[in-house]
């Protein structure tokens, strides 16, 4: 049921036009990115150079792809509960012999899958440097994978925020305002006190900086995870709350 | 007779206003029944919960002797609803969208396709199966919301509101739709048109702010020699026994009587001796049917109290 529920949504999604518009829109500012970062490297002589030109481009390039998704995954996300609930579309699912867990889960792979060709786009750009500099492709790999997982948990969220309301745009902005919240938790730290590294971890981009460096860490992996894994319980809980509200 | 549906004392509640109250309804195999009130009467509250959409304040739901509540999964695959607005995907052609309620409903890989030719083929669907939703015509767009519900053919059907926005050809389809469907299902199906709810259903509960006022089988037809009067002065109603023509007679209000005619008598007949016996003949009309009757007694009255 849940593939079922996974490819309805990666269809529908792909029939609509807005995650085209992303992606094309996405592209054309990466691209920007990518020749402003090499026009720069080439410009500089071996001794002025400080990173490599992977790490260049992994910071700059999948930094930015980490933003766009920040913003595409709620605009996309809003159709996949808020607006069934406001067209009355939901009911078939509430009708039908699945749970509510089945319902999230599908829905989530779903919207997750449909910004999967955003976190390898940054990677495909790259690929025009193959064969002309050697880049270090353990790197550019880490890098996409934590950009997936970075997707994952704005998808997470996106859910979440879709079922807490029937409008669409509340729905938008309520993801919009965890995910702020997410980004800019951990300055709290410098602020407060140097100590205090809760509020770090809480921070989805100091995970994701790891994976820019290459380095794959589990308690990297976990923090997706674990924060993916919470925040579709609570929509789980939501659905089920609806019938009761 | 199998036990479809059984609700026991099913009560809703939106926050402090009772939507529904001690609701208790059953529903046998082969029987259409009718749910009938007047617009927020608790109709639509009520089909949602027997589907399982919403959940009961208190109370339980029984389908087939499986409760709704404990065991959803294993009771939905008994159901088919239509909802007052059909849920459907507008950017989706009549062929995906159906695919896509089959495997929802869990039927196989294999039986796909008959399935969706069938529930097409029952609701008149054939010729539109690659039509974008959107462009389908609001009669068409009903009937595919009845074949969602149909697809998996339930043991029961719950249909809210069928008819809402057909003409009439397609009313007398979905009727003719209805009555054979219930061959082999039990349908509950609610709706505000009393001749609607006459012309399909078996039985009829009637619903009035939240509450079962009304649960039973009233005759479709009435009789031609019921008629209503109503007199000039309150006195004449003696007067009344002297008419020939009057089988019974029976007062409902100081000047207001139900008359049965005796066979062969015309309402002619009972004016033309009205004036002779020297009553002031107010009003003459005939004796609404026994639904309709039911209904304004019991909604009807009441609203104008």
């Amino acid at each position: 049921m849940i593939r079922t529920l996974f490819t309805r949504e990666l269809l529908g999604g792909m029939v609509t036009p807005l995650p085209w518009v992303l992606l094309g829109g996405a592209q054309i500012v990466l691209a920007w990115i990518f020749l402003q970062v090499i026009e720069s490297f080439a410009g500089l002589d071996t001794a002025s150079r400080q990173h490599p030109l992977t790490l260049e481009l992994t910071l700059n390039l999948f930094g930015f792809t980490a933003v766009i998704l920040l913003f595409a995954a709620p605009l996309i996300g809003a159709r996949m509960l808020s607006a069934e609930l406001r067209d009355g579309r939901f009911t078939l699912l509430a009708s039908a012999p699945i749970g509510s867990g089945e319902i999230v889960l599908g829905k989530y792979l779903g919207l997750w899958g449909l910004l999967t060709p955003l976190c390898l786009l940054p990677a495909l750009n790259l690929l025009l440097l193959a064969g002309a500099t050697p880049l270090d492709a353990g790197q550019i790999a880490a890098a996409t994978l934590g950009l997936w997982c970075s997707a994952g948990l704005f998808a997470a969220v996106s859910i979440y925020a879709s079922t807490l309301s029937a409008q669409p745009t509340s729905a938008t902005l309520s993801a919009f305002a965890v995910l702020l919240l997410l980004s800019i938790v951990g300055r709290a730290e410098q602020l407060i006190d140097g100590s205090l590294s809760l509020l770090g971890w809480l921070t989805w981009n100091e995970h994701l900086l790891w994976f820019l460096f290459g380095a794959v860490r589990f308690s990297d992996l976990a923090y997706f995870a674990l924060f993916s894994a919470v925040f579709l319980a609570l929509a789980q809980r939501r659905l089920d709350n609806r019938r009761l509200a | 007779m199998d036990t479809l549906v059984r609700a026991t004392a099913l009560s809703r509640h939106f926050g402090r206003h009772p939507a529904l109250a001690d609701v208790e309804l059953t529903l046998d195999t082969g029987q259409v029944l009718g749910l009938l009130g007047p617009n927020g009467a608790g109709k639509s509250t009520c089909l949602r919960l027997l589907a399982g959409v919403l959940a009961p304040s208190s109370g339980r739901v029984q389908i087939l002797g499986i409760d709704l509540a404990r065991q959803p999964r294993l009771a939905k695959r008994q159901l088919g609803y239509l909802p007052e607005r059909p849920p459907l995907h507008p950017e989706l052609r009549v062929n995906e969208y159906l695919r896509f309620c089959a495997r929802l409903r869990g039927i196989p890989r294999e039986r796909l396709a008959s399935s969706v030719d069938a529930a097409k083929h029952r609701c008149g669907l054939d010729r539109v199966g690659h039509q974008r939703i959107d462009t389908l015509s609001k009669g068409y767009q009903q009937r595919l919301g009845i074949a969602q519900a149909i697809i998996h053919r339930p043991r029961v059907l719950i249909l809210d509101e069928p008819t809402e926005g057909l003409d009439p050809y397609q009313i007398r389809a979905l009727r003719a739709l209805i009555r054979d469907l219930a061959h082999d299902c039990g349908i509950i199906l609610s709706s505000h048109i009393l001749p609607e709810v006459q012309a399909v259903c078996d039985r009829v509960m009637i619903l009035h702010r939240g509450r079962v006022r009304y649960d039973g089988y009233p005759a479709a037809d009435h009789s031609p020699h019921l008629w209503r009067i109503r007199l000039g002065a309150p006195e004449q109603g003696e007067r009344l026994r002297a008419a020939d023509c009057l089988d019974q007679v029976s007062a409902l209000t100081e000047d207001r009587y139900r008359v049965v005619l005796k066979d062969g008598a015309s309402a002619a007949d009972l004016a033309r001796e009205l004036v002779t016996v020297g009553v002031d003949l107010h009003e003459l009309q005939p004796e609404r049917s026994d639904l309709e009757r039911v209904f304004f007694d019991l909604t009807g009255a009441e609203e104008s109290a």
